[in-house]
């Protein structure tokens, strides 16, 4: 609380701002917790962590350095598969996110009993981790590329439907109001004057989005969702410089999309 | 021809936003209406378009009683009568000829318009609405680029393309500057003239109110206090319509 006082004699207070207790009752929460977590520095062995680097990054055995990055050029394959499902993955999740995310938008769906059960529904989606949601997708529908898929799809939708709807929420609805006064219909109304404003935004979120999955798919193969992930996971205890050139390739994969995801971005601002 | 019957507005808070209103407007009028703010004067004129449905009296626009009309009877209305607002409310980031093509969407069933597409006539009609308006050069711009004139400019095309018998506008110079305020009431008086459309304007500056529209309609908590020529208008009405004497500064508006 600080006091002003104007040389006209008029003072006025600055109210106390309440975000201060929050954090403060936040850092006391974590110092406390900390002191639960068991940390034990003699577990940490340095000199290990330089033994896997070096396996991970020299050919094994009498391999030789062609054979090294020899295995890259294999890869093929399953990193096609891995894009092609992230791609797909975002597109389709992307595309069941839309009506998803109108219904949950207070601006235009006013009533509480659409928007409140919608938006649960897409919490709920939420809460699960694409990992699970990749295991459960392969005890349905077995091992491969099409569990990755629905993995990715379902929780493309997650996100995607919840950004969506609070970008539609800040939409300017004055266009709206005008294309109603001059008789349009309510469809009429969102498609020329809140679908042109979403639009772009919607194109930059699914852009990101795939960037997102394609680190993710990487990984949900490791639970047996095909792809890339699958190599890691085939690989990770006998042959470490076979992970090693792995790990080079999707370094170099992911950059590329980011690179393309920013430049692709950057365009629809 | 709208005519006003006894018309009260309750709203669901319990507000009277008007009681008792009586009036007869005729085609090609340009009328100002002119009242404090919270006066009654945006509900009066959203009444016409029913964006505020009446709840006591009645109201006829072309002898068609308008307070129990809805669904695609609305929509027709609706389309019959152009609407300038304040703050412009265009699409900012899309292209002025496509905001222009908006005021024809109402023209079209709603699965032929869901694709963007228009037939010529309709981009010819919004390229000569643009040209009226004076800002053809500006068709492919993006609206976010234009001046606020500009904008308003934009937003009357986008009404005359919808070939209304009546334009409301609500406040439609309260955000512009005294130079544009005065370009953007030239073009209302040219459409009022070269159209015979019929002018409805809600207006914060009296002498704007005096200049422009050959009728005045004073408004007071709800209830109309002035109807006249703008001619007639002298410092005793205003007292009426505005509970105290405005200075000479305040009749300028500025």
């Amino acid at each position: 609380m600080t006091k002003f006082t104007l040389k006209s004699g008029s003072s006025i207070t600055k109210p106390f701002n309440k975000v201060w207790i929050i954090l403060g009752v936040l850092l006391i929460l974590i110092v406390t917790f900390s002191f639960f977590i068991r940390f034990e520095p003699s577990l940490i062995n340095l000199s290990e962590l330089g033994v896997i680097l070096e396996k991970m990054f020299t050919p094994k055995g009498e391999r030789t350095w062609g054979d090294y990055f020899g295995f890259v050029f294999t890869l093929w394959e399953p990193l096609v598969s891995t894009l092609e499902m992230s791609l797909a993955g975002t597109i389709i999740g992307s595309l069941m996110a839309v009506p998803v995310a109108i219904l949950a938008a207070k601006n235009i769906f006013k009533s509480k009993f659409v928007y409140l059960p919608i938006r649960f529904f897409m919490n709920l989606i939420r809460t699960i981790p694409a990992m699970i949601l990749a295991v459960v997708a392969v005890y349905f529908v077995g091992i491969g590329v099409l569990s990755g898929l629905i993995a990715i799809t379902l929780f493309t939708f997650g996100i995607m439907s919840k950004m969506l709807y609070e970008v539609i929420e800040t939409v300017d609805m004055s266009p709206f109001e005008a294309l109603e006064s001059s008789g349009a219909t309510k469809t009429q109304a969102f498609r020329y004057a809140v679908f042109p404003q979403i639009f772009p935004v919607f194109l930059s979120y699914l852009i990101y989005i795939f960037e997102i999955n394609v680190r993710a798919s990487a990984v949900l193969g490791y639970v047996g969702a095909g792809g890339i992930g699958m190599v890691i996971k085939d690989n990770i205890l006998y042959n470490y410089d076979r992970v090693g050139a792995t790990v080079i390739l999707l370094f170099f994969v992911i950059l590329a999309v980011q690179f393309m995801s920013n430049y692709l971005r950057g365009k629809l601002q | 021809m709208i005519k006003f019957e006894n018309v009260g507005k309750t709203y669901p808070n319990g507000v009277q936003a008007l009681k008792g209103v009586n009036l007869e407007i005729g085609d090609g009028e340009f009328v100002a209406i002119i009242g404090l703010s919270g006066a009654g004067k945006s509900t009066l004129l959203r009444s016409i378009n029913k964006m505020h449905a009446i709840t006591e009296g009645k109201l006829f626009i072309d002898d068609i009683e308008i307070s129990s009309i809805k669904g695609k009877d609305l929509r027709m209305l609706r389309r019959s009568i152009g609407m300038i607002f304040q703050s412009f409310n265009l699409v900012k980031r899309m292209s002025v000829f496509n905001n222009v093509l908006t005021g024809r969407v109402a023209y079209h069933p709603t699965f032929k318009t869901l694709f963007g597409l228009f037939p010529k006539e309709d981009k010819i009609l919004a390229l000569e609405s643009l040209e009226t308006m004076g800002i053809l050069e500006k068709a492919f711009s993006r609206a976010d680029q234009l001046s606020g004139g500009q904008m308003q400019r934009v937003a009357l095309a986008r009404a005359l393309a919808q070939k209304p018998k009546i334009i409301l506008a609500d406040e439609p110079v309260a955000s512009l500057d005294p130079i544009t305020t005065v370009q953007v009431m030239d073009d209302f008086a040219r459409i009022n003239r070269d159209f015979k459309i019929t002018i409805i304007a809600n207006m914060h500056h009296v002498d704007l109110a005096l200049k422009y529209a050959t009728r005045i309609i004073g408004i007071k908590n709800g209830e109309v206090v002035y109807d006249g020529p703008s001619t007639d208008i002298n410092d005793e009405m205003l007292v009426q319509i505005y509970g105290r004497s405005l200075k000479h500064d305040e009749v300028l508006g500025e």
